[in-house]
């Protein structure tokens, strides 16, 4: 067994795919680590900078809320770039996004070179070049029945050839992986704590259980089909279909197959929300005016506060719809996705790395989390939580012949001692809860596994070797 | 003599199953991304004519639409990444275009950001590119490990006709490919009803199966000076599909990178100091104008003229200096973009790219005509806006001013993109001749 690794290892380090990986691997590597250093040091001084500014500024009316940038972006990027770097959030939990303004949207749209991409694209597509050839090459050569009729396996023999695939798929990814952490272990030693070290060693298994479904997806192909250019051509469609086909029309698929609105249905409820909920009400204070219901200044502008407030909450909540329902969407894409292997790796990776949608949401967690906070302290300093929308609104009554202007009620600023004003942070995950997230994802990658061995193992079994 | 060579090389590949496997995912991808376009693209419309009809301006809030392209459904380019809506203000001009759900709003991203487009564009970059590899790769060296080389130049052959036979008889069955690919994702987009091409439209379609006919020939060109480079056939499949992952996945990549170090962008911080910069010298003024505007409103009187006009007229001096430093800004994207480009156009696919986004008008040039416009139509509404205060007579009567984006005649698409055909024209030149000279002076023993 151990003679017929050595053999084919060294047949796979002696070919022009090992070595052109090794070179792809080491330059992509380390632009990844060198791209990393820069963009994570401007996210990180311009996060604590943000931060420290807030902090100055504690307000009873808003509040930022910045995100922290993962210190494992490096890894996979998870789509952080586009979203948002904090929010503001006033009474109520009224969130507004601060700019993420880091994106030239000009640029053509080629994915993050992170771990997860170089992995997910260059490393399955050099592991199908490395093993497509394994079985259907030999017997075209003849030498497979030679080696057969020694006494050898075909399990063994197969076993050992996956073996080497994975080796010669592994030693460019770890010279890779090595040098991106090297850049980074000299430029920001911070970024590489215990804890970072271990979630970096998973994330290199997780690549590799990737990979082997690829090494045995081309075993089984390679033992199925008998030309290895055909095998070639027929793995690389599987690729195609795996990293590009299926995750890129998930979300169009997601916008099709999904009942939840689309931005549009939800947008042109904005007016007649906004009209039935807010100006309705206000308007029926003239007709209580009129009726004199309503006597003095004071009850006019109580009953229009309290309108103001009703309506708010109603647009807010559209909002909040509407958010939902965008989250939604996006989530059902990435549930159709995960038929693709290619899409679990990512997944995964990013459950490893803290970044992603997954990570999002527990940001919000954390706001809502701290809203709550905020609004008690709010409460106890100014005495009322008043919530607001995007919008603004101001309209005036007549009383008596006198004008009453209208306006919509803002939070007020608290004028006395804020110093205890409560600090937003964020809570730090371990690497279980990561695991936690990508547990479906990491499942569905074994499971890809044990098909693709079992077909490969049986069909290498069953081939008909002459 | 040639027509036999090339009629037994047609036929040779016909026959072939790598043709016909390659053929095979090539039209169920092609049909499969295109349904899937169409579906896409018929939503969006939807969405867009009804926003036409439903979400329509007022006096304040004006929502401009920007309608999606036809041809996305074959080249989506940007045209779903982009928003579809921008309101302005006479207060405000928003810098970019956004979701229905408006500026700040709109989680439109969340549903596009990490996903390119799989569309008849990617057919033709990936999945055809690679066809071309495995139909070319072993032209020549086939037949010389095959020893059938040899057998083949003792008869009366020329070698230039041999190689120029081989080159034509595998070159028409890569276009006839290419024709039965465009032809069924065509048929697929047409046969709905709600799909009209304009005549413009059709021009465009040409120049894009154009493109994409010289950008297959460059890596049938490079596949066959390969082939006949390298005697083996196994090792010329692997020189050439390394070099199609880096002329399409890598390099572009790494052209990205470059640009992004070597042109820096400035921040938004700086962005948000300079527009405040700007609007300095009038800052005062503006506050006092607005407290005197302020105090007409809450005690419900009128608001004098000379304080309303002045009103506007800062509000929309703040927006249009402010537009200006987004403007200035929107250059240094492009620039950084064009270095990018600059950087990658050895890749035929990143200059197939650029070109067919501005075929499609799917590209950022087609969102910056739209821009413009945007930027026009807001100068006539603050001046439409002043009559409010002017002459109200004058401004109940003014007509509705009409937004429309001017059609780019497709003249002006192939104006903007011959570097691109140039370069991958010279690319197939080049290749081809290298490979030529190579097959004369190859030993083919």
């Amino acid at each position: 067994m151990r003679t017929i690794i050595r053999k084919e290892l060294l047949d796979h380090l002696r070919s022009v795919q090992f070595t052109v990986l090794l070179a792809a691997s080491i330059v992509l590597f380390a632009a990844n680590g060198l791209v990393f250093v820069q963009q994570y040091t401007r996210l990180n001084t311009d996060h604590h900078k943000d931060v420290a500014v807030n902090d100055q500024q504690p307000s009873t009316m808003m509040t930022r809320l910045y995100r922290a940038p993962s210190p494992l972006l490096f890894m996979a990027e998870g789509g952080e770039k586009a979203s948002p770097k904090g929010y503001w959030l006033s009474p109520k939990l009224t969130l507004y996004p601060l700019s993420a303004g880091t994106g030239n949207f000009k640029m053509p749209d080629i994915p993050e070179l992170d771990w997860a991409f170089i992995i997910k694209i260059i490393f399955s597509l050099y592991v199908i070049l490395l093993g497509f050839e394994a079985v259907s090459g030999e017997k075209e050569r003849g030498t497979l029945r030679l080696v057969l009729s020694n006494p050898v396996g075909r399990i063994k023999l197969i076993t050992a050839k996956y073996l080497a695939i994975i080796s010669s798929a592994a030693i460019p990814l770890l010279a890779g992986l090595l040098i991106s952490l090297i850049v980074i272990g000299v430029f920001l030693p911070a970024v590489l704590g215990p804890q970072n070290l271990v979630r970096i060693a998973f994330l290199f298994m997780l690549a590799l259980a990737y990979l082997s479904l690829f090494a045995f997806l081309s075993l089984f192909l390679s033992a199925l089909i008998p030309r290895s250019s055909l095998v070639l051509l027929v793995l690389l469609a599987f690729w195609i279909f795996f990293a590009f086909f299926i995750p890129d029309t998930s979300s169009i698929a997601a916008q099709k197959f999904s009942k939840v609105p689309s931005e549009y249905e939800m947008a042109k409820l904005l007016g007649p929300t906004i009209q039935g909920e807010v100006w309705k009400r206000i308007a029926r204070i003239q007709d209580r005016i009129q009726k004199g219901e309503l006597k003095t200044e004071r009850d006019v502008l109580d009953e229009a506060n309290r309108a103001y407030e009703e309506g708010q909450d109603s647009v807010r909540k559209l909002y909040d719809d509407y958010d939902n329902a965008m989250q939604e969407r996006a989530a059902l894409a990435q549930r159709i996705s995960r038929v693709s292997p290619a899409a679990l790796f990512q997944y995964a990776a990013e459950a490893v790395s803290e970044t992603g949608p997954k990570a999002e949401a527990r940001f919000f967690r954390d706001v809502r989390n701290y809203s709550r906070v905020y609004d008690d302290y709010i409460l106890k300093k100014v005495g009322k939580v008043v919530g607001t929308s995007p919008w603004s609104f101001s309209t005036g009554a007549t009383l008596n012949g006198k004008y009453i202007n209208l306006q919509s009620p803002f939070p007020q600023e608290y004028a006395g001692d804020k110093s205890d004003f409560p600090k937003f942070s964020e809570s730090r995950p371990s690497l279980l809860d990561g695991l936690h997230n990508g547990l479906w994802d990491i499942a569905g990658l074994l499971v890809w596994n044990i098909i693709l061995a079992g077909l490969a193992f049986s069909a290498f079994i069953r081939m008909d070797v002459r | 003599m040639l027509r036999t060579i090339i009629k037994r090389e047609i036929l040779e590949y016909l026959k072939s199953a790598k043709f016909l496997i390659g053929l095979g995912i090539t039209l169920a991808l092609a049909a499969g991304s295109t349904v899937i376009n169409v579906q896409d693209y018929k939503g969006r419309l939807q969405d867009y004519q009804a926003a036409m009809q439903e979400m329509k301006s007022d006096r304040f809030y004006i929502h401009l639409y920007r309608p999606p392209q036809v041809l996305s459904t074959l080249i989506q380019g940007k045209d779903r990444k982009l928003g579809n809506s921008i309101t302005v203000t006479y207060l405000d001009i928003p810098s970019t275009t956004s979701g229905y759900m408006g500026e700040g709003r709109s989680q439109h991203h969340r549903l596009v950001s990490g996903f390119a487009a799989v569309d008849f564009a990617f057919i033709v970059r990936v999945v055809l590119s690679l066809m071309v590899v495995f139909i070319a790769y072993n032209a020549v060296s086939e037949e010389k490990s095959s020893g059938t080389l040899k057998l083949t130049l003792s008869n009366r052959v020329p070698r230039d006709q041999l190689l120029l036979g081989k080159f034509l008889g595998g070159w028409f069955v890569i276009m006839g490919s290419l024709a039965i690919a465009a032809l069924a994702s065509l048929i697929l987009v047409l046969s709905h009803s709600f799909i009209a091409f304009a005549s413009g439209e059709w021009t465009r379609l040409l120049a894009f199966i154009g493109l994409s006919a010289i950008y297959l020939t460059v890596f049938y060109a490079i596949s066959l000076f390969v082939s006949v480079l390298v005697n083996r056939p196994s090792i010329s499949l692997m020189i050439l599909l390394q070099a199609w992952v880096f002329l399409i996945v890598i390099y572009p990549n790494l052209g990205i990178i470059a640009a992004e170090n070597i042109y820096k962008l400035p921040s938004q911080e700086q962005l948000a100091q300079q527009k405040a910069a700007a609007f300095q010298p009038y800052e005062a003024e503006q506050k006092k104008v607005q407290e005197a505007f302020g105090q007409a409103v809450r005690t419900g009187g009128d608001v004098p003229k000379e304080i309303a006009l002045r009103n506007v007229d800062l509000w929309a001096l703040r927006a249009n200096l402010s537009h200006q430093v987004d403007e200035e800004y929107g250059r240094k994207l492009a620039a950084q973009t064009n270095l990018a480009r600059a950087i990658s156009s050895l890749s035929p696919a990143v200059l197939f790219d650029q070109a067919a986004e501005r075929f499609a008008r799917t590209g950022i040039a087609e969102y910056e005509r739209f821009m413009r416009e945007v930027y026009r139509y807001w100068q006539q509404h603050v001046e439409r806006s002043k009559l409010i205060y002017t002459d109200r007579e004058a401004y109940k009567k003014a007509p509705a001013i009409e937004f429309r984006v001017p059609v780019e005649p497709p003249a002006e698409a192939f104006a903007a993109t011959w570097l691109a055909w140039l370069l991958l024209a010279f690319f197939s030149l080049a290749f081809f001749a290298l490979g030529y000279t190579a097959f004369l002076k190859k030993d083919v023993r």
